[in-house]
């Protein structure tokens, strides 16, 4: 794509640029800082204690000597938290609970001391007498008649919710296909393994409003949820201020409020004094959420010549003891099941289902790794079936700019066949080549949410801009930096359009005080959407610099460009005034003025109506991973040689970072893909520690390539379309495809360790 | 139970009352307010609390206090210069994309300086050997690699293929 | 972290001494990258640690020249031995393990008699001292005393080293010639793993470079303790070694580990790497002896 702002005719001098990190400096020299940087006058810190049992009832609680101790402020239990204090979507999830746990990270006390030691000797000091009840791990078994209820109340273990889609006819398309391959298969729990901890800071002023420093990805949300536990607690009309530090890792982990937030703020309201709560590793595993594990029955089929007729699936989701945004992933699952590759006869069932394990919450690609996990294996297992090459058979069903999916999706760009050829080109496809024993490759394609996604009421994001006397510029956004580098692509839009350098920008994106509303950082959005909101603002803040520069030049508004830090004529070169006097000039006139503007971008995206059907997204962000395996045939293990994932992004708005998301995304997709997994042994977390939870290191680095595909969206900032979350969507089915061009094994469980591998080499030979 | 401990830091000479059980991290970050220092797992699992003791880089969350007397510490609050300039390491992970959270990078930081202080041409194997216990989970390590590369070349002047560049950088 | 007292003395009587002070609430530390995840986490809580660190005696690792035997202090560190050119060349079983344990900052702090006596069932460090007949020297209030590497583990967490006793270092005879050894880990990623298996080879040929005349077979995680297959052992003396030998030897002791499920690894696939890597390791020695020749 060529590098010319099609609004300007001009290169672009900002857009399309490496430029490094804005707040890299400051966190290479360790300067930035973490919620567990942040000590405030006075600040008390808080502990959690959790049950000792999957699902019991709590017959008794002594909480009298932990308030004896010494240094102790606040123990508070389930009694004291005020009725309506719920969490999630499902208001099922209380902060601490009452009478009964129903998971091992249920909370059933907190505690505020002077210091973290004297919380941790506090909660030791807790007698609770628990009695025991049956309890019941498995989602299938769940759903029968005589399972234990996890919550008496609701009656049954199947959650209310209304995931279910039947667009064409799958079952007369089943009838009229040539082909059709059936399987099931499962996905694990994994988690976002955060290098920095969660942790908040709670305290209310002298009128009870609340400030509260938390690790979190939705602002405007958290601010909501904390509103509400305000007026449950009976404070209505209060003030909520949400103060984000530097977020050491997101991933979606920070989607939702978590109950040590509201615990913190119960604390803090207890005592009225700040009130910390930072989590340590193994609560960070045990206490934070996982991506939804599911169990999913697929079937696709084909006509003769490798056209898709049909895809038919069928979920169930372990929701675990209580309802957090992992229940919602079906409405992203439906996405590639009714939009990836052209299909016009699509159902789709998934049932959410209570058990005594952990809940699960937002992870990169929100339920789009898993569906695409068993959409893009059985594609493989369905072109072989037909006797059509597997690259061709995706060719034969690519999406294509213009289309309409069968959920209302409108295509805008689609660079899918460009992604596939850059697959092609790096890793050899061709299943006749002669390859070493063991060695294999795979592909598979991903379809996501590329222009927002509207799951909420509204999916817009505001920004604000104001210009000092010096040329410099504030921009601040509703959008939230967690490291993925969106102060980077605000204030490149923001450069690019008013003619300055990066380093003249300034953006904050850290205090709901200031920011305006964003419904948060997720469904690789904040690129699109808040990067459409600070364009809109530089924009208008363009008209009024180029209206009042026209004045002062005595030029035409439309011969006039800003550029490196000037206003700026090409056919009078000679009438340049840099930008700083010209904002002075304006400022220090009589009636004089600043420069300053709002913008509030909400994008032309549709929620889904009744049968989910609705333009989700502004533009579909598309992509193609090949990935070249080793399977040792001894041993199972799998080692990734090459792996190439091209992403249709619209345009790099910067591709360094661009490049950063998808390096990261991938590697957490081969993770998820071959050696992540939380090991839940009867509703307890085993692997509560980097040393078992298997994270990639530096040692297992591979070799990726990152090509990019520029199709400019025409709705896009500067044309882009959103990346964050890409990367680590279709490399479990790509690896999975390799794995049986390698040895000639279907793994259908994730994740694929070396005993399943061997396991499927056994049953081969036999 | 305190006792009176006197050590090197990043050059200056210091001396602090210290409790015997204290690790190195409490008191660098609890005591002495140096929070470029980070506590990621607290058991010597995830590299962010890396600092360099003698010259060789240690978990200081797993390294008592009083075993640092008559040591010679370096944190990340030492590397750049009094002006504000960057260590090459320092820059080349801001310029190559090493840097994404930021939480793991001081002790991704630390580690390399650790490494390419004692091997100024660490190919691209010794590096991956060397960062293995600094946990990332935003890069995929891609460019971190990239980053220490780059700084090597800038430190040592530009080595052979054959010796350095490894398999990321082709 | 609960508090306590630190004591650190500079030779092994005194350590000895501080602990005959103390008893019960005391403990011995070594690097500490173990004992202090232990205090932390409250698994362990004394009132005094005494850190035998500054002790010289322990910290030498040197080869006597005039009897090849190789001497190895307790304090030595991994890094230490994974840096050292005399084990890189000399002891490829040693360079194997402790290079791959835990991480560089681990290594740089955490020592070979810590290791030992931690005596995890997934150490790493036991297996080539084991494989290498390696001799502890033990140091206790009732003088020295010592005893093969193997027989230090009782049980999990659990060493014969009675109440004040220290282990002051380990011991190697000097290796015959056309020896070839090597340790490998089976684990899920590259580094930062405790074993799902631990497997040490040392082998060694007689002078027409075909028949063994010594083999050495250690596990590491087959067993409550490090062991050596000595069925597979036994089976490999006398014969000339091939592939298919060392295949044979596998699968003996495979079948003599006693190899059980947990959450890092089921013990099927333990007893299968068993059989595998046995081979490979096995075939990694004849590489070296042929080398060597």
């Amino acid at each position: 794509m060529n590098n010319i702002n099609p609004d300007t005719n001009q290169e672009f001098r900002v857009i399309g640029k490496r430029i490094p990190k804005l707040d890299a400096a400051q966190k290479a020299m360790g300067r930035a800082e973490y919620i567990q940087d942040i000590r405030l006058p006075g600040m008390l810190y808080g502990k959690i204690l959790y049950s000792k049992y999957a699902h019991a009832n709590i017959v008794r609680i002594d909480t009298s000597k932990a308030k004896e101790l010494a240094g102790v402020h606040a123990v508070l239990v389930g009694e004291d938290v005020p009725k309506k204090m719920k969490m999630g979507f499902y208001k099922d999830n209380p902060p601490i609970k009452k009478n009964k746990v129903c998971s091992f990270r249920d909370e059933v006390a907190a505690v505020a001391a002077t210091s973290p030691e004297i919380a941790k000797q506090a909660l030791d000091l807790i007698e609770i007498e628990y009695e025991e009840l049956r309890a019941i791990f498995d989602p299938e078994k769940a759903m029968e008649k005589d399972a234990p209820l996890v919550h008496e109340y609701h009656k049954s273990n199947v959650l209310n919710l209304p995931w279910h889609l039947h667009y064409g006819d799958v079952e007369q398309a089943q009838k009229e296909s040539a082909f059709v391959v059936e399987e099931r298969f499962t996905t694990q729990w994994v988690t976002h393994c955060c290098l920095g901890t969660s942790g908040a800071i709670a305290l209310f002023d002298a009128k009870s409003n609340l400030t509260i420093h938390t690790n979190t990805q939705i602002p405007s949300l958290a601010q909501k949820d904390f509103l509400e536990s305000l007026k449950a607690m009976g404070l209505e009309n209060k003030r909520v201020r949400v103060i984000k530090p530097t977020i050491g890792g997101g991933f979606g982990s920070k989607l939702d409020t978590y109950a040590y937030e509201h615990i913190a703020i119960l604390l803090a309201h207890a005592t009225r004094k700040p009130v910390k709560i930072l989590f340590d590793r193994e609560e960070e595993f045990k206490a934070t959420s996982t991506r939804q594990p599911t169990v999913i029955y697929i079937k696709q089929g084909c006509d003769k010549n490798g056209k898709l007729t049909f895809r038919d699936m069928r979920m169930v989701l372990d929701n675990g003891a209580y309802t957090s945004w992992g229940a919602t992933t079906p409405s992203v699952m439906m996405m590639p099941i009714t939009s990836l590759y052209r299909v016009e006869n699509v159902r789709f069932d998934a049932k959410c289902v209570y058990t005594n394990n952990t809940y699960s919450q937002a992870m990169r690609g929100y339920g789009n790794p898993q569906a695409t996990f068993a959409i893009e294996s059985t594609l493989d297992m369905l072109a072989e079936k037909a006797g059509i090459d597997r690259v061709e058979i995706r060719r034969i069903n690519k999406n294509q700019p213009g289309d309409r999916t069968p959920q209302g999706f409108k295509i805008s760009s689609c660079g899918l066949s460009e992604c596939i050829d850059a697959v092609q080109k790096e890793i050899a496809m061709d299943k006749n080549e002669k390859r070493e024993r063991g060695i294999g490759t795979g592909i598979a394609s991903l379809i996501h949410v590329g222009g927002g996604a509207r799951i909420y009421k509204s999916d817009g994001c505001g920004a604000i801009l104001k210009m000092d006397d010096y040329g410099k510029v504030d921009v601040f956004t509703g959008g939230t930096d967690m490291g993925q580098g969106l102060d980077n692509i605000t204030a490149q839009i923001v450069a690019e359009e008013l003619g300055l350098l990066v380093e003249d920008i300034n953006v904050i994106h850290s205090d709901t005080d200031v920011c305006p509303w964003d419904v948060g950082a997720h469904a690789s959005r904040s690129t699109f959407v808040a990067g459409n909101a600070a364009l809109g603002a530089a924009k208008k803040v363009k008209q009024t610099i180029l209206a009042y520069g026209s004045t002062l030049l005595d030029l035409p508004v439309e011969d006039l460009i800003l550029r490196d830090r000037a206003i700026f004529c090409p056919k009078h070169p000679e009438k340049t005034m840099p930008i700083d006097k010209l904002l002075r000039k304006a400022h220090f006139s009589p009636q004089g003025k600043m420069l300053m503007a709002d913008y509030f971008y909400d994008p032309d995206n549709e929620n889904m109506g009744k049968e989910f059907k609705g333009n989700l997204s502004v533009t579909y962000a598309f992509g193609a991973h090949g990935v070249k395996v080793h399977v040792d045939e001894e041993t199972g293990k799998v080692t990734v040689l090459d792996y190439v994932a091209a992403h249709d992004v619209g345009r790099a708005i910067n591709p360094l970072l661009l490049e950063g998301q998808v390096y990261g995304g991938v590697i957490m997709g081969i993770g998820y893909a071959l050696t992540e997994e939380v090991i839940l042994k009867d509703g307890q977390t085993m692997n509560a520690n980097f040393r078992d939870y298997k994270l990639f290191t530096a040692k297992d680095a591979i070799k990726i390539k990152a090509p990019v595909v520029e199709t400019y969206d025409e709705y896009g900032p500067f044309g882009a379309k959103g990346i964050g979350e890409p990367g680590c969507v279709p490399t479990a089915p790509a690896i999975a495809n390799a794995i049986y061009d390698a040895v000639g094994v279907r793994i259908t469980n994730l994740p694929i360790t070396p005993e399943r591998v061997l396991t499927a080499l056994k049953e081969k030979k036999e | 139970m305190t006792t009176q401990i006197s050590f090197l830091l990043n050059g200056d000479e210091i001396s602090h009352e210290i409790k015997d059980h204290w690790t190195l991290l409490h008191l660098l970050r609890e005591e002495m307010g140096l929070i470029g220092t980070k506590e990621g797992c607290g058991n010597g699992e995830c590299g962010a609390c890396t600092v360099i003791v003698d010259g060789l880089a240690i978990n200081s969350c797993l390294y008592l206090a009083i075993e640092a007397h008559g040591k010679h510490l370096e944190t990340i609050e030492g590397l750049a210069a009094t002006d504000g300039t960057l260590h090459p390491i320092q820059q080349s992970f801001v310029d190559e994309g090493g840097i994404q959270c930021g939480f793991c990078s001081p002790g991704m930081i630390m580690s390399s300086k650790a490494l390419l202080d004692e091997n100024p041409k660490a190919n691209h194997e010794e590096i991956k050997h060397a960062l293995a216990g600094n946990i990332c989970r935003c890069t995929g390590y891609v460019q971190i690699l990239e980053s220490v590369e780059v700084a090597r070349d800038q430190i040592s002047g530009p080595i052979s293929i054959q010796e350095g560049r490894g398999e990321c950088n082709e | 972290m609960k508090a306590f007292k630190y004591l650190s003395p500079e030779s092994v009587e005194a350590a000895i001494s501080f602990y005959g002070e103390h008893s019960e609430t005391a403990k011995y530390m070594a690097g500490g990258t173990d004992i202090i995840v232990k205090v932390k986490e409250g698994w362990m809580e004394p009132d005094y640690l005494i850190s035998l660190k500054k002790i010289p005696e322990m910290n030498n690792l040197y080869k006597n020249e005039a009897t090849g035997e190789l001497s190895i202090g307790a304090l030595t560190t991994h890094s230490t031995l994974e840096k050292s050119l005399m084990i890189q060349k000399d002891y490829p079983i040693i360079f194997d393990a402790v290079s791959n344990i835990g991480s560089l900052q681990v290594r740089n702090v955490g020592t070979i008699g810590g290791n030992l006596i931690n005596a995890v069932p997934s150490a790493d460090g036991a297996i080539p001292l084991i494989a290498l007949d390696g001799v502890a020297l033990l140091h206790g209030p009732d003088g020295e005393r010592s005893c093969k590497v193997l027989d230090l583990f009782v049980a999990p967490y659990q060493t014969i080293l009675k109440p004040g006793e220290i282990l002051k270092k380990i011991t190697i005879p000097p290796q015959p010639p056309h020896t070839g050894s090597g340790y490998t880990k089976f684990g899920r990623r590259a580094a930062m793993e405790l074993p799902l298996i631990g497997i040490g080879v040392l082998l060694t040929l007689n002078s027409d470079y075909k028949t063994c005349i010594k083999a050495r077979i250690c596990l590491g995680v087959a067993a409550p303790t490090p062991m050596r297959a000595y069925d597979a052992e036994d089976f490999l003396l006398g014969k000339q070694i091939t592939e298919e030998i060392l295949n044979e030897a596998g699968n003996l002791a495979a079948a003599e580990s006693k190899v059980r499920d947990s959450i890092r690894g089921k013990a099927w696939h333990r007893r299968e790497m068993i059989q595998v890597y046995v081979r490979r390791m096995g075939l990694k020695c004849l590489e070296q002896i042929k080398e060597g020749r």
